[in-house]
């Protein structure tokens, strides 16, 4: 094991020597947190806008506010970007949600319009398909603006959009005429099966996870150079064990992407205003992927003969499983591709942080054990396929 | 019986269809410097790296001090130093840190290693610039720094794999110098080498290997005696000379004797040995001696008597 420390250690100096640590594990992550927030800080109103999303709403209200609601989605629904399904009650509509009929629903509870006349307060309920972040996304942002106008107007506006007064369009315009108003909606807590990530996180955490595959990558590619250069035959004439050699290499890329994880959660926190939730909860994931990722990056390089064809091999699977996994594009609802996302670890990452989200640190174990597993399972593979290529 | 060092028996190497190794044997004694001399290709690297555990033979064993050498076992790597052929060095480091990373690996303790390091750097000529990093050092320098690695945990066996390819002659009469001292001062040295020269100036014994086989093995002396080479020594003489010829051939040692025309023509197995009574006996014929001159064979010519082809070929 000291032997593995004394190489890690090596490595690490070398990479502080030729600033790749620097570049790697901080100004990247870095650069990618300002890049993130260049793109994704002023909030997700572009997304969705050529796609029609299934939403559902279920309007156990019956009175003027729902009534109200209820045009609103309609406009929506005019508009294209959504598609309508209206349920009979909580049950159906929560069952519709669960199963993927729809990506996300509206609950409006009965005596809602009562209550916001009366001034007392009242929620309006999104709940999100585990599989739908985006349509989740889209039904709470609605929701957020219909509450918006509702806070700042006051009964009488609300009124007079009830009694058809005014167009919805013109609610914002009156409520700012009317002042401010204490809050009469509120929106109850997005719902979901497992909770849902905020976009920003969602696209940083995935990018992050896609970033530290080519940091992983260094331990097969390292041990490559080495025998490239004649130090690895040095190494192995040592009273050392090859696992050794193996185990530094891999230290290395473990500590350099812990780093570079923390770097980034910490950016884009203060920098994006990212949730990552619990920070125990963040740090068991962070850990259990960079290991996952570490492990797969070996197996990957074990095929290769040269560092060259490492990084070819490594850059394709890199960049395949952050397809697979979610990365670029969320991917929705049920089916194959829902199905194969499960063997990447970027998914499972990302599953693991939107159970984390407003939930405790026991929910995020299940994602945790699939990291580790795949850790163990193809870092088992992985080293017996790289203990062949450490040889002179 | 003094235990080898190194002791190899019956090494086999193959590489898919090509034998590299054929059945090599040797041994090397306590302070004993032995070479292998033959030319590229001749299965010397690869004999080397089955002897300093980085190669597992197909047949045969090596023994470090009795203790079986496989790539799996790792007390004999600690009795062991290799210089590689190519420089193994990591250039970003200073040639202290690649010293102190080596060592450390090795599991030298801190006190000790910091000590060691220091007497390498200074038997390795680079103390003066231990602080300085291997990349910005001369190529000889980096030899240097290469043969400090192998050195720097006190190895029984030092095996320096043709340590002086592509180094300039200064450099390369200083590592000489250096493998001379390491071998006056007790250590075991397997020197491999396609440069006659060198291994005729370092070497106690020799083993003549190609083609994966070791073709002979002796000392300088035993070899050529082996192969039936033997010096010729020329005396340019002035008178008196014409009859001594037949009291030469009597001298033992000397197998052939002429005279003629103020020269004087014999050979011996060993000239150094003759050549006083040489001298003596062409002197008491009346002759003044002009000058003298000793052709020796050399390893080359043992090489191309047992090979059929040059060293360099």
């Amino acid at each position: 094991m000291s032997a593995a420390v004394t190489i890690a250690l090596k490595d690490l100096s070398q990479r502080v020597r030729d600033r790749s640590v620097f570049i790697i594990g901080i100004v990247a992550p870095l650069a990618l947190a300002f890049i993130f927030n260049a793109i994704f800080g002023g909030g997700f109103s572009d997304v969705g806008q050529n796609i029609t999303l299934d939403i559902g709403v279920v309007d156990e209200d019956g009175g003027p506010i729902g009534g109200a609601f209820g045009d609103i989605l309609r406009e929506i629904e005019a508009d294209g970007l959504i598609e309508l399904v209206s349920y009979d009650d909580e049950e159906a509509g929560r069952a519709a949600a669960e199963t993927g009929e729809v990506g996300a629903v509206f609950l409006l509870e009965p005596g809602l319009s009562d209550a916001i006349l009366a001034g007392a307060n009242a929620a309006l309920t999104v709940v999100g398909n585990v599989d739908a972040p985006t349509t989740t996304q889209i039904a709470s942002s609605i929701a957020e603006q219909f509450s918006l106008g509702v806070r700042r107007g006051n009964t009488a506006a609300v009124a007079a959009l009830i009694s058809g007064a005014i167009g919805t369009n013109d609610l914002e315009a009156v409520a700012r005429e009317a002042g401010t108003a204490p809050s009469a909606l509120t929106i109850g807590t997005v719902e979901a099966a497992t909770r849902q990530l905020d976009p920003s996180t969602y696209f940083v955490a995935g990018l992050s996870v896609f970033f530290m595959f080519f940091i992983a990558g260094l331990s097969v590619t390292s041990m490559l150079d080495e025998r490239r250069d004649g130090t690895l035959g040095r190494l192995l004439a040592a009273p050392i064990s090859p696992s050794s050699i193996v185990g530094g290499k891999s230290l290395t890329s473990v500590v350099i992407g812990l780093v570079a994880m923390v770097i980034l959660i910490i950016a884009s926190t203060f920098l994006m205003g990212a949730d990552w939730g619990s920070p125990a909860g963040v740090a068991l994931l962070v850990v259990a992927v960079v290991l996952a990722i570490v492990a797969i990056m070996t197996m990957v390089g074990g095929f290769a003969k040269t560092a060259e064809q490492a990084g070819n091999l490594q850059s394709i699977v890199a960049v395949t499983l952050a397809m697979l996994g979610g990365t670029f594009v969320p991917i929705s609802g049920e089916g194959f591709l829902a199905d194969l996302s499960l063997v990447t670890p970027n998914a499972w990452f990302l599953r693991g942080l939107g159970d984390l989200a407003g939930g405790s640190i026991g929910d995020v174990l299940p994602a945790f054990l699939v990291l580790i597993g795949i850790a163990v399972v193809a870092g088992a593979i992985g080293l017996t396929l790289v203990r062949k290529a450490v040889r002179v | 019986m003094v235990q080898p060092v190194l002791d190899v028996v019956g090494l086999k190497k193959s590489f898919d269809d090509i034998h590299a190794v054929r059945g090599v044997s040797f041994h090397i004694d306590p302070g004993e410097t032995y070479g292998l001399l033959g030319p590229n290709g001749a299965g010397k690297t690869t004999t080397i790296s089955m002897a300093s555990g980085l190669l597992e033979s197909d047949a045969g064993t090596v023994n470090i001090y009795g203790e079986p050498m496989t790539t799996k076992t790792l007390d004999p790597k600690a009795k062991v130093g290799l210089v590689p052929q190519d420089i193994a060095i990591y250039p970003d480091l200073t040639a202290r840190e690649n010293l102190r990373f080596f060592g450390k690996l090795y599991a030298m303790n801190k006190e000790a290693l910091k000590t060691r390091v220091d007497e390498v750097l200074e038997v390795i000529g680079l103390s003066d610039r231990a602080d300085d990093r291997a990349d910005e050092f001369s190529g000889g320098m980096k030899r240097r720094l290469n043969i400090g690695i192998g050195l720097l945990h006190g190895p029984r066996l030092l095996i320096l794999d043709e340590p002086t390819v592509g180094v300039d002659p200064q450099s390369r009469n200083a590592i000489l110098e250096s493998v001379e001292r390491l071998s006056d001062e007790g250590l075991a040295v397997l020197y491999t080498t396609h440069y006659m020269e060198e291994a005729e100036r370092l070497c106690d014994r020799v083993g003549i290997i190609d083609q994966g086989e070791i073709k002979a093995e002796g000392t300088r002396r035993e070899l050529l005696r082996m192969v039936g080479k033997a010096d010729r020594v020329r005396i340019a003489v002035s008178g008196g000379s014409h009859n001594v010829a037949e009291s030469l051939r009597a001298l033992p040692g000397v197998t052939d004797a002429s005279a003629a025309d103020g020269m004087v023509e014999l050979i011996a197995g060993d000239a150094g040995e003759v050549l006083a009574d040489v001298l003596r006996l062409v002197t008491d014929a009346g002759a003044s001696v002009m000058s003298v001159a000793v052709d020796e064979p050399d390893l080359e010519a043992v090489f191309l008597h047992l090979t059929g082809k040059a060293l360099r070929d």
